[in-house]
């Protein structure tokens, strides 16, 4: 077998699934409708956290600690955009496992292990095609937030930054849920698990709020949660500035979460596949 | 290659390819699958196979004739290389499946028990996918796609999407999808359960044409006319094992007689098959009594004129009947005399619906 004939196999899933997706309406409901709600009704919600104006013991003349001064923004719509990313763009890697998970169900995986083609193929062109669809939910939620005001303060050097962690962490991330979908084999169990763990994941990072204002405990929790890591970057690039620290410890961050996820997929996928 | 030979395999073609050194001694020349006492068992101690031999010969239909778990589709999944067996060895084309399933995935084609077609895709993009499944150079694609859409008749529907299609439509799609790469040998699970009759009619009409064309075919069934009108061979399947195998003439022949299936109300003592078979057994003419499951077949010459003396017979000794048949011997008759039972034909569930979204939509 030929590496021609391997991209025409990967090349022939990846446009499946493309297609599959743009078919389905929950990809429209994912991609716009549910980030414009994150988007408006949250902010609307929490838009006083911006106001918070606490002393701050002991100074004199006395300080402040703000919101602005905790992130660097006195928008929280600004601070929030990193959330509304992170949570579509696990909420697209959540989708993955469920394909897997149909095409175990419907015997489409079947139809696939009886043609002679590559298995690596079906994962490859799979995961290339969780990436497109990451990248284009992404461009939306930028969009979005462009109309509503949200400047990014690294500027299109940043985006680009910004597209490949959303492209790079979705990946990864996609590698769980397609783990726990080979481990399943069950639609229904899958999706549960992957809410259960995906959520309460995006609540108890600095997303949504800057560290200082969270509970100690949370705080405790933010600190051992990647995507706290994530969402450092994702703020920094949108309201601050390049901080190759921060955005150093989130590549390591997303190659950690990716080289476990991915390399369990994996084996996994392979002992499903394999006779 | 010419569109309108499509379908067409000749049989030198076929032969040619075949290594003639792997082939075992012991197996038959023409022989396209060898298969040597397979076994597959499934956790914890299951055993679906329990030890097969039987070969198909190239061209013909081969049939698996027997009851929902009686190890058809783990056959079947064994030599498409979806299945690993548990011991024993299987050749298909002179290439052990154990050793070679790359190579045999591109001579075979398989039409699943539970269809499987993509519902977001329309019939002609699954074939085009299908096509590259398969490695079919870009150019020959449209063509080998249109000239399959009208053999199977989906040309109408071709731009739908899959989810819109009857179950007819769907089990079409499914063949001509295990048909686009001019497989040598197809196989085929349980074609046509689940269908209306003018559906399977059409299938079997078509699965006769595919073999006309020098295909070889090995299908499952647990309908015993469809076996009967199909298959030049087949064999009896029951619980992992082959109970019987020929020909459908061989094997009715073997029965020999006609059949009285007569089904006995229980008398209370456990005892109305041992009174009803004995006595019967004293009768002029009846060849051979049998006990199956609820009451006793009665194998005899000139079935017919026995009935009033069989009837009255069982009347004298008290046992009462609660249904009586007569036939000319059917594989029917075949099956409940190798396994003591009835075949009981199961309708097939259809799969599991996804989480969202109407994967399945009702044909319009």
């Amino acid at each position: 077998m030929s590496l021609s004939n391997y991209v025409v196999e990967v090349n022939g899933i990846f446009g499946r699934w493309i297609k599959k997706t743009l078919r389905r309406p929950q990809f429209l409901f994912f991609s716009l409708v549910q980030p414009i709600v994150w988007f408006v009704l949250f902010t609307q919600a929490f838009q006083s956290i911006a106001n918070i104006r606490q002393a701050i013991p002991g100074t004199n003349p006395i300080q402040y600690i703000t919101f602005e001064s905790l992130t660097g923004t006195s928008s929280y719509i600004q601070f929030f955009t990193a959330a509304v990313i992170i949570q579509t763009v696990i909420s697209s890697a959540m989708q993955s496992g469920i394909g897997m998970v149909t095409d175990l169900e419907s015997g489409y995986m079947d139809k696939m292990r009886v043609a002679p083609i590559h298995r690596s193929a079906i994962l490859m062109g799979k995961v290339l095609s969780d990436g497109v669809r990451i990248v284009i939910q992404t461009a939306v939620i930028m969009a979005l937030g462009f109309a509503l005001g949200v400047p990014i303060a690294t500027g299109v050097a940043g985006l680009l930054f910004l597209f490949a962690i959303a492209l790079t962490f979705g990946v990864a991330w996609s590698g769980i849920s397609t783990f726990i979908g080979l481990a399943t084999k069950n639609s229904e169990a899958t999706l549960m698990i992957s809410i259960l763990t995906t959520f309460p994941l995006l609540f108890l990072s600095t997303a949504m709020m800057p560290k200082a204002l969270l509970p100690s405990w949370v705080q405790t929790v933010a600190t051992y949660n990647p995507m706290s890591y994530i969402a450092d970057a994702l703020h920094g690039l949108i309201i601050s500035g390049f901080d190759w620290g921060v955005l150093g410890v989130a590549a390591l961050t997303i190659l950690a979460v990716g080289a476990v996820s991915l390399s369990a997929t994996t084996s996994l996928f392979r002992r499903t596949v394999s006779v | 290659m010419s569109q309108t030979a499509q379908l067409t395999l000749p049989p030198g073609a076929q032969a040619k390819a075949t290594p003639a050194t792997v082939v075992t001694a012991a197996s038959k020349v023409d022989a396209i699958v060898v298969v040597k006492d397979l076994h597959k068992t499934f956790d914890p101690d299951v055993k679906a196979v329990a030890g097969i031999s039987f070969d198909v010969k190239r061209g013909e239909i081969f049939g698996f004739l027997g009851p929902n778990g009686a190890g058809k589709s783990t056959t079947i999944k064994i030599l498409t290389t979806l299945l690993q067996m548990t011991a024993g060895r299987a050749v298909i084309d002179g290439l052990d499946v154990d050793k070679e399933p790359a190579r045999i995935r591109e001579i075979i084609g398989y039409a699943a028990q539970d269809v499987g077609v993509d519902d977001d895709l329309t019939g002609r993009e699954n074939l085009r996918l299908q096509c590259k499944f398969y490695h079919i150079p870009r150019p020959e694609i449209e063509g080998r796609v249109d000239h399959i859409l009208k053999t199977v008749g989906l040309v109408e529907g071709a731009d739908r999407r899959a989810a819109t299609y009857s179950g007819g439509m769907r089990r079409r799609l499914d063949l001509a999808m295990a048909l686009i790469s001019k497989p040598k040998l197809l196989f085929l699970d349980e074609p046509t359960t689940g269908l209306d009759p003018q559906n399977r009619i059409g299938i079997w009409t078509y699965i006769k044409s595919l073999n006309e064309q020098g295909m070889t075919i090995f299908l499952t069934t647990q309908y015993m006319e469809e076996a009967d009108r199909l298959c030049d061979r087949l064999c009896i399947i029951d619980q992992g094992k082959i109970v019987a195998q020929g020909t459908p003439a061989e094997l009715k022949a073997e029965i020999g007689a006609d059949v009285i299936q007569i089904a006995l109300k229980s008398d209370g003592t456990g005892n109305a098959h041992d009174v009803a078979r004995e006595a019967l057994r004293r009768i002029p003419g009846v060849q051979e009594v049998q006990d199956y499951d609820a009451g006793v077949l009665v194998f005899a010459k000139n079935g017919p004129s026995l009935v009033p003396q069989l009837v009255r017979m069982i009347d004298d000794v008290g046992v009462q009947i609660s249904q009586l048949t007569l036939s000319a011997p059917s594989l029917d008759d075949v099956f409940l005399k190798h396994t003591g039972h009835q075949m009981r034909v199961e309708e097939v569930k259809p799969p599991s619906r996804m989480i969202w979204g109407a994967r399945r939509r009702p044909g319009p």
